[in-house]
């Protein structure tokens, strides 16, 4: 934790805290997929779900960014008081760590749109296997389960890894983010 | 009172420890026990407005209710059915009810004692305990607290925001599709105006001397006090009773792949 500067940790709690207000706001969404399609309906937004660790990662750049933001998101979830109850932060936990780990494989050096895919997709199977033992998926039938699998994957690594990555993008171009890892990348392409 | 005073962290890592163990329990008679045992006890020993819990208690009823639905529509069919029950005009096996029943009041079980520790714990308290008891860095605590702040403030810029639009003659959404695409206009103000007040308080409590170092004192020290394992050895004696008490009139099953 000694090589993050405060300034880092902040926008990184400030991240995780609006985007925990954004989870939650997503959670009836889900329900009423849930409504038309059954427990899959959750699956087909869950990329939402893991944004904020792929965000952070991307505009952070340091080892620990994708599991904190995410923990510090569900901690937040929890404080302000959601209908899935302390087990949520467990649950974030293991989604950071399933990001995480994608960034680790690349060594903390690549953070082009394939990693942050690839961080969505793990994200997406760390929490599909936790939520396996946890919510009683094996109740439901094996082809339908493998389907939600499928459906999660794909929805992590669209809407957290594409969609977080562009978000980012956007906001380093406002110039924000100039003081860090993505916004310095910035000025570096711009005056190359 | 009693609640109140118990030390946050004792009193998170209990919670969480009694949802563990509820996690493996999987008959309804349990989780309805151990509900009731935790509203009387949440009732009785904490002080908030009794009229706000049952606000926060209706939407994770109709959740759990929904948790229960999906479990049995959904369900591979039981193998060893030994009959069926008729419910909104539909026959389900018995297993089926059974076990999505317990899905069901498993999640209102957790529900129960999330709502204990959110009604009885100050916020700012808990963190302070999680730096001094659980050696949680000052520099990311601090840190989550300032971002904490955030949160009404990022209510009333959202509020600027939308008014900035419309004197500048952006209507008001009438559409579903709309209202969608004024959130994406919304969204990169908001986080560019949340990150520089991030990097700007982060300056300021730099300058004012915070360097997250782990040696610090505090202004409110927090203790663990014998008195405070009283209400782990509560809470985890009561569920050993209800367990007793299920097994005892065999209603006991614990996770045993039975889904």
């Amino acid at each position: 934790m000694n090589n993050w500067k405060l300034k880092e940790i902040v926008v990184m709690s400030v991240l995780s805290v609006v985007f925990a207000v954004v989870y939650l706001a997503f959670l009836p969404v889900g329900k009423i997929l849930v409504g038309f399609f059954g427990p899959i309906g959750y699956d087909l937004i869950f990329g939402i779900w893991f944004i904020v660790s792929i965000i952070t990662a991307y505009i952070i750049r340091k080892p620990g960014a994708a599991f904190l933001s995410e923990t510090i998101a569900a901690a937040v979830e929890v404080l302000l008081g959601n209908a899935v109850g302390p087990m949520l932060l467990v649950s974030g936990m293991i989604q950071g760590l399933g990001a995480e780990s994608a960034f680790a494989m690349t060594r903390y050096k690549r953070y082009d749109l394939f990693t942050l895919m690839l961080a969505g997709v793990m994200a997406a199977v760390f929490s599909f296997v936790w939520g396996y033992f946890l919510s009683g998926f094996a109740a439901l039938s094996t082809g339908y389960v493998l389907a939600m699998f499928i459906a999660r994957i794909i929805s992590g690594a669209i809407i957290s890894g594409v969609a977080g990555k562009v978000l980012s993008d956007a906001l380093a171009k406002t110039g924000v983010l100039s003081s860090f890892a993505l916004g310095k990348e910035y000025r570096r392409k711009r005056a190359a | 009172m009693f609640l109140h005073n118990v030390n946050p962290t004792v009193k998170a890592l209990t919670i969480i420890g009694t949802v563990f163990l509820l996690a493996f329990v999987f008959d309804p008679v349990t989780p309805v026990l151990y509900i009731v045992w935790t509203v009387i006890v949440t009732f009785l020993f904490g002080t908030f407005k009794k009229r706000y819990y049952l606000y926060y208690f209706i939407p994770f009823t109709l959740f759990a209710f929904g948790m229960f639905w999906t479990t049995i529509v959904f369900s591979d069919t039981a193998s060893g059915t030994t009959g069926t029950v008729s419910f909104l005009g539909m026959e389900f096996p018995t297993e089926d009810i059974w076990t999505a029943a317990a899905l069901g009041l498993r999640v209102l079980a957790f529900a129960s004692l999330s709502l204990l520790f959110l009604f009885t714990t100050n916020m700012v308290h808990f963190i302070l305990s999680l730096i001094q008891q659980l050696k949680l860095p000052p520099k990311i605590a601090y840190g989550v607290m300032a971002g904490y702040r955030f949160l009404p403030m990022l209510k009333t810029e959202f509020q600027q925001i939308r008014a900035a639009h419309r004197i500048r003659g952006v209507n008001r959404p009438d559409s579903w599709k709309e209202k969608l695409l004024q959130y994406q206009r919304f969204a990169i103000p908001l986080l560019a105006g949340a990150i520089r007040k991030a990097e700007r308080t982060a300056i300021a409590m730099e300058s004012k001397g915070f360097t997250g170092a782990k040696e610090r004192t505090f202004y409110r020290p927090m203790k663990v006090r014998r008195k405070d394992w009283l209400f782990p050895v509560m809470m985890f004696g009561m569920l050993g009773v209800t367990i007793a008490f299920s097994l005892y009139f065999g209603y006991f099953s614990w996770y045993d792949g039975q889904l």
